[in-house]
């Protein structure tokens, strides 16, 4: 029987590695493929291939450059806060001319508890569905792969490097409603159901601090519920990592969890589409958080 | 959250008509009717007779068109195979209780719950005297790897194409978008005396057909 072995280097890093190569931890994962080939003899000759991957799995040291801000990082939070700025202004003004105050500010709230609704949508898809070989999400399902082992890390995060990708998509859409609409009630919901998914990650990377770091006010909101909690969130960070998915303000997370509207949607794909969903599964190390590592990390 | 509270009655399509005329402006004015329509809902719905009378909602009426097994009636035999392959057949059960219970599939996380808590329960339903088999579309080996890794001690059987699911009536969820999780408790003639339907809540199929059992 004949062995051969293959090494691949594959995986393209983790987000929050180093890209410079620069990995202290090294895992090798060595996987046995079959193949069957026939010969000019009768009987076909079975290879056994040991495939060795390099995966680089090391978490970032705190003073690692990709949790740093840069320029682009910079341009794009600005960019996205202009649009916001826009559509605000919009609304503000557009109010004041119509006399209207009310409904814009309704407009408003419901983009607000709207906001917290999706991100716990968009989160519950991308934890449960795709890898890093889907196509366009496929670098945020290795983000929050990288989140779960090491949640940490997002308090590491300068702040145009930790909203930079959110603040890209808020630039792209919004950018067309403002020219596209004047309406000052689109634009009051407008506005805050971007402001609040563009800054969703800062109130995430918030509750996953400590309270003696954040500022009173973060506190004193997330203790309020206008800002999703550190506890609510750490309940997230539990095996199966299958509840409190929502990061803005979290009030949709005890209806979504209590009415089981997520199990419901898992359970519908599967039978339609047979897509089983991560938190189904006993979660595999790579998406465990890597608790050895935390307490000389944080 | 079930309702237990809730009942209905299912009678043969011969008395329903008379029944209607009588009933149906108590229905409308006491008893809530149903958002969903002939098939099952979530939160727990107990067919059984009730002593008083027993109002009907046009949905329930609906229902008993399209179900196929209800309280009261011979459950139809089937046979299947279990989770070593080996066929079996209802009829083999005849002269103790059964517990049939319908699971949309194996190792989903309500369905877990279930099979878990029937085991954990699985003592007390042979205290009782009864028997447990479960009843899903998956094949022998799924069936042989679900009972394996949960340790179930009772009879998995593997209803290739739904076939038994169709012929017994168990309602779909979501307008047939999930298989249904329904629950029969045969007695030792192999006639229905309760029917159990609970998708969000698997582990009240075991506390409703334990409760049962007990009392009968």
């Amino acid at each position: 029987m004949a062995v051969s072995f293959q090494t691949k280097y594959p995986l393209r890093p983790i987000t929050n590695v180093s890209r410079t190569n620069r990995p202290s931890l090294l895992h090798v994962r060595v996987t046995c493929s079959a193949t069957t080939t026939t010969t000019t003899k009768t009987q076909p000759i079975r290879e056994k291939k040991l495939v060795v991957e390099k995966r680089f799995v090391s978490p970032p040291l705190s003073n690692d450059p990709t949790l740093k801000s840069t320029w682009t990082h910079r341009l794009w939070v600005a960019a996205g806060c202009t649009t916001l700025v826009a559509s605000l202004a919009k609304s503000v003004i557009g109010g004041v001319g119509s006399h209207l105050w009310l409904e814009p500010a309704l407009a408003g709230y419901a983009g607000y508890v709207l906001a917290d609704l999706g991100s716990g949508v968009y989160h519950w898809a991308i934890d449960n569905y795709g890898d890093e070989s889907t196509p366009l999400v496929g670098a945020q399902i290795e983000a929050f792969q990288g989140h779960h082992k090491w949640p940490w890390t997002i308090t590491r995060r300068q702040f145009a490097n930790n909203l930079h990708a959110l603040a890209r998509v808020i630039t792209f859409t919004v950018l067309p409603l403002d020219l596209a609409f004047n309406d000052p009630v689109v634009h009051g919901f407008v506005s805050t159901f971007a402001f609040c998914i563009m800054f969703s990650q800062q109130f995430h990377a918030w509750a996953h601090g400590t309270k003696s770091k954040l500022p009173p006010l973060v506190v004193a909101l997330q203790d309020m519920g206008v800002l999703v909690s550190r506890k609510q969130h750490g309940e997230h960070h539990r095996a199966p990592y299958n509840n409190n998915y929502c990061i803005v303000s979290g009030a949709w997370n005890k209806v979504l969890d209590e009415s089981k509207a997520f199990e419901i949607l898992e359970m519908v794909l599967f039978f339609k589409l047979g897509v089983r969903p991560r938190s189904w599964s006993e979660p595999n190390s790579e998406w465990t958080e890597e608790t050895d590592l935390s307490s000389s990390q944080a | 959250m079930a309702s237990s509270s809730s009942f209905f009655t299912f009678s043969s399509q011969t008395t329903l008509h008379s029944h209607l005329h009588r009933n149906t402006f108590l229905t409308k004015t006491q008893f809530p009717v149903p958002t969903k329509s002939s098939e099952s809902n979530f939160f727990g719905l107990r067919l059984s007779p009730s002593t008083s009378r027993s109002p009907l909602s046009p949905c329930s009426f609906k229902s008993s068109i399209f179900a196929k097994v209800n309280k009261g009636q011979s459950a139809p035999d089937f046979t299947l195979k279990d989770q070593n392959g080996k066929p079996v057949s209802l009829k083999k059960y005849k002269g103790k209780p059964v517990v049939v219970y319908f699971y949309p599939a194996d190792e989903t996380p309500g369905c877990t719950k279930q099979a878990c808590a029937f085991r954990d329960s699985y003592e007390k339903f042979k205290k009782a005297g009864a028997e447990v088999i479960g009843i899903s579309g998956d094949d022998s080996a799924s069936h042989k790897a679900f009972a394996s890794k949960y340790k179930l001690p009772y009879t998995l059987l593997s209803d290739e194409g739904n076939r038994v699911r169709k012929d017994w009536g168990v309602p779909g969820d979501l307008f047939g978008a999930l298989p249904g999780r329904q629950t029969y408790v045969l007695d030792k003639n192999g006639v229905v005396q309760l029917i159990y339907n609970n998708q969000f809540q698997p582990e009240k199929h075991i506390d409703e057909t334990l409760k049962f059992l007990k009392a009968a």
